[in-house]
C-alpha cells in the first residue's frame, strides 16, 4: 500500500515536472517570432531554464526505478504539516476559496467578506457571538480602510447588474 | 560637516517635525502590517497632502518616516502568518514562520525587530563611510555590469534552494518568464498576453507573491485544523529574541552592511536586499542544516538588511537624483515640489537636508521598534488561536492585498492561479523563493541585457567589471557544490 502510494507520489512529481517543461516549450516557441528587444530575456534564460527542466525529468524519470539518495542540505521551505495534508483536507479548503471568489463576484466585496469570515468560522465550530464579531470587525476593515479612506471603487457585483440592467 | 549634521538634527528636533514624523511611523506601522497595501501606496495618498507643506523638514519628517518602518512592521503577517506584510520581508518567512509554528513566535519578533533596529542604525553610518568609495564605483557601472549583477543574484537560487539546485534554476527562470508578461514598452509587443487588456501592464509582484507563501499556508493550516503553533508556551521566547541578535551581532553588522550597498546601487534595492542578506548568512555562517527549518539567524539576516537598504536608497535619489526604488521616487517627487533640488549640492551646501533623513532614518526606527516590540506580545497570541478564527482573516488578508494592485477582480483570478502553482510547487518539493526573487529581478535584467546588446553588440562581455562580476555568478554557482562534495568527502573519511 505504501510502495503503491510511492509510485503514485513519484508519477505525480513527474508530471508537475512535465507541465514545467512544456511551459518552457510554450514560452520559447511563443516567443521565436516576437522582436530581439522583446524576446531577448526569453531565449538567453528560457533556453537554460529549458535544459535544467529536461536535466529534472530525466531524474525524476530515473527515481521511479530506484530509492532516491538522500542528500544533507537545507530545505528553503517552510516544512510541510504532518497531519491532515491530505486530498480531501486540500479539497475542502480548495472549496472555501473558489467559493469566496465567486461570492465576490456575485455580492462583491463588502458583503461577500463578513458573509465568509462568519461561514466559514461557526461552519467548524465557533461559537456565535465570535463569529458576529469577527465579521463584524472584518466588514468595519473593509469599510474604514477601503471605503472611507482610499476611496475603493470596487467593480459591479453580477447580482447588481442583474438586477438593475 | 559636523555643523550639518548638527543643523539637520535639530531641525529634525522641533515639534512639528516629530509630530509628523511619529504620524509618519505610525501610519508606516499599521501600513506594514497591512499585506498588500505597501508603502507607495501610503506615500501616493499623502502626496497631494505634502504638497501643502512649505517646510523641507516637515516633509522629510513625514515621508521619510513612513517610509523607513514598512519592514520593521511587516515581519508581523511573515512570521506569523506567512504572508509577507511587504517586499522587504518576504526571506523573513522562510524561517520566521517555522519558528511561529513551534511555538516560538515572539522570540521570532522581537529578534526581528532588534535587528531591524540595528540595521536601521548600521545603514547610514556604512553610508556615510562607504560615500568616497561607491560613489565613483556606481557612476562607473553601467548596463552591462547591472546586468551582470542581477544575474549573480538569479544564481543566488543555486544556493536559496539547497539541495535541489537544478528546480531552483528552473524555478528562478520561471520566475523571469512571469515578469516578461505583458506589452514589451519598446516594441509594443504583446508578450504572453492571450489579448487579455489585464495582462498588458503584467503581473503584480505582491498577487505572486501572496499566490505562491500567502495561500499554500493558508491551505495548510486549513487542511491540519489546528493554531499556527504547535506549541501552546510563547516561554521567555522575548527577550531570548533580543539575546539572538546580540548573540549573532557580527551577521547582524555584515547583513546590515549588505542592505545599504544594495540600497544604494539604484533600481535593484527595494525587494532583494532581504534574498541577499538571507543567502550570505546560509553561504557564510556554520551549522546551517537548521535553515528553512526555524533558525533565527534566518530572521536576523533579512530583517537587518531590509531596514538598512532604505538609508542606502536614499543617497543615489538626493545625490544623483537617481530613486532606488518606487518608494523613494514619489519622496523625490515630492521633494521636488517644495523646493529641494537633489543632485550633488546635497552633498555639499545642502548637506543638512541630507543629515536631516538620516537622522530621521534613526529616529523613526527607535520609534516603530518601541510601537512594535509593545505589540510583540498580543500579536503573537494570534499563533495560538484557533484554525477557525486564523484562516479566514488571512484568506481574506490574501484576498484583499491581491485585490489592492489593480482593484480588478482580474486579480483575484491571478491569485487563484499563482495559489495553484505555489500549491502544486510546495506539494512536489519545488522550492518557491526562486519563482519569486525570479519575478523581482526579471523586468531589471531584461531591460540591462537588452541595453548592454543594443549598445556594445557582445563587446561587453569583455569589459573588467562585467568579467569580475561573472566571475562572482560563476563562483556562487560551483562554491556550494565544492563545498558539499568536500564534506561528504570529509563524512566518509571519518565514517
Amino acid at each position: 500500500m505504501l510502495m503503491e502510494e510511492n509510485t503514485k507520489g513519484k508519477i505525480e512529481k513527474i508530471l508537475f515536472t512535465l507541465f514545467i517543461t512544456c511551459v518552457f516549450i510554450v514560452a520559447l516557441k511563443m516567443s521565436w517570432n516576437w522582436p530581439v528587444r522583446a524576446a531577448i530575456i526569453i531565449w538567453v534564460l528560457g533556453g537554460a531554464g529549458l535544459v535544467a527542466t529536461l536535466y529534472q525529468l530525466g531524474t525524476d524519470f530515473k527515481s521511479i526505478f530506484s530509492e532516491p539518495a538522500k542528500v544533507e542540505g537545507m530545505a528553503f521551505e517552510a516544512p510541510l504539516p504532518e497531519v491532515g495534508d491530505s486530498r480531501w483536507g486540500n479539497l475542502e479548503i480548495w472549496s472555501w476559496l473558489i467559493g469566496l471568489f465567486v461570492v465576490i463576484l456575485l455580492v462583491g466585496f463588502p458583503i461577500a467578506v463578513p458573509l465568509f469570515v462568519f461561514a466559514y468560522a461557526k461552519f467548524y465550530g465557533s461559537r456565535w457571538i465570535t463569529a458576529i464579531i469577527m465579521s463584524g470587525v472584518s466588514w468595519g476593515f473593509i469599510y474604514g480602510v477601503f471605503e472611507e479612506t482610499l476611496h475603493v471603487r470596487w467593480p459591479e457585483p453580477f447580482l447588481y447588474r442583474l438586477f438593475t440592467s | 560637516m559636523i555643523e550639518a549634521a548638527i543643523d539637520g538634527l535639530l531641525g529634525i528636533l522641533t515639534f512639528q517635525s516629530l509630530a509628523m514624523m511619529t504620524f509618519g511611523v505610525l501610519v508606516g506601522s499599521v501600513v506594514g502590517f497591512l499585506p498588500g497595501i505597501g508603502g507607495p501606496t501610503t506615500l501616493a495618498i499623502m502626496l497631494p497632502f505634502v504638497m501643502t507643506m512649505t517646510d523641507p523638514m516637515m516633509v522629510i519628517a513625514l515621508l521619510v518616516g513612513i517610509d523607513a518602518v514598512g519592514n520593521t512592521a511587516s515581519a508581523f503577517t511573515s512570521i506569523l502568518i506567512s504572508v509577507p506584510g511587504g517586499a522587504g520581508s518576504q526571506a523573513t518567512i522562510i524561517d520566521g514562520y517555522p519558528l511561529a509554528q513551534k511555538g516560538q513566535a515572539a522570540r521570532a519578533l522581537s529578534a526581528s525587530f532588534m535587528a531591524s533596529l540595528i540595521g536601521g542604525f548600521i545603514g547610514p553610518i556604512v553610508l556615510i563611510a562607504s560615500l568616497p568609495i561607491l560613489r565613483p564605483l556606481v557612476l562607473s557601472f553601467g548596463s552591462p555590469e547591472f546586468f551582470v549583477l542581477t544575474l549573480w543574484g538569479l544564481t543566488m537560487v543555486a544556493v536559496l534552494s539547497g539541495n535541489t539546485p537544478v528546480k531552483g534554476l528552473a524555478a528562478g527562470i520561471i520566475g523571469v518568464l512571469i515578469a516578461t508578461i505583458g506589452l514589451d514598452p519598446k516594441s509594443g509587443t504583446g508578450r504572453y498576453d492571450f489579448d487579455a487588456p489585464y495582462l498588458w501592464s503584467g503581473i503584480s509582484l505582491i498577487i505572486v507573491a501572496l499566490g505562491i507563501f500567502g495561500i499554500p499556508e493558508v491551505m495548510a493550516l486549513a487542511s491540519r485544523k489546528t493554531s499556527i503553533a504547535k506549541s501552546q508556551d510563547l516561554g521567555e521566547g522575548f527577550m531570548e529574541g533580543i539575546w539572538d541578535t546580540f548573540r549573532h551581532w557580527w551577521l547582524v553588522i555584515r547583513c546590515s552592511m549588505i542592505g545599504a550597498w544594495v540600497g544604494f546601487l539604484p533600481g535593484l534595492g527595494s525587494s532583494v536586499a532581504d534574498w541577499f542578506a538571507y543567502a550570505h548568512a546560509v553561504q557564510t555562517e556554520k551549522n546551517k542544516e537548521n535553515f528553512g527549518k526555524g533558525d533565527i539567524r534566518g530572521v536576523i539576516a533579512p530583517e537587518a538588511s531590509n531596514n538598512s537598504k532604505e538609508a542606502g536608497s536614499y543617497i543615489p535619489t538626493l545625490a544623483f537624483g537617481i530613486p532606488g526604488g518606487t518608494s523613494t521616487a514619489l519622496i523625490l517627487t515630492a521633494f521636488i515640489a517644495v523646493g529641494i533640488r537633489p543632485g550633488p549640492q546635497m552633498l555639499t551646501t545642502q548637506l543638512n537636508l541630507t543629515f536631516a533623513v538620516i537622522w530621521t532614518l534613526v529616529i523613526a526606527n527607535i520609534l516603530a521598534v518601541a510601537i512594535c516590540m509593545a505589540l510583540t506580545k498580543p500579536l503573537a497570541k494570534a499563533c495560538f488561536l484557533p484554525f477557525y478564527t486564523v484562516v479566514p482573516v488571512i484568506a481574506v488578508f490574501v484576498f484583499i492585498g491581491a485585490f489592492a494592485a489593480h482593484f480588478t477582480n482580474y486579480d483575484l483570478v491571478a491569485l487563484l492561479i499563482f495559489s495553484l502553482l505555489g500549491f502544486m510547487m510546495r506539494r512536489h518539493g519545488w522550492p518557491r523563493p526562486p519563482l519569486l526573487l525570479g519575478v523581482v529581478l526579471g523586468t531589471k535584467m531584461e531591460t540591462y541585457l537588452w541595453l548592454s546588446y543594443a549598445r556594445y553588440g557582445l563587446e561587453w562581455l569583455w569589459r573588467p567589471w562585467v568579467i569580475l562580476l561573472l566571475g562572482l555568478v560563476v563562483l556562487s554557482l560551483v562554491m556550494p557544490i565544492i563545498k558539499e562534495r568536500r564534506e561528504r568527502r570529509q563524512k566518509v573519511a571519518t565514517a
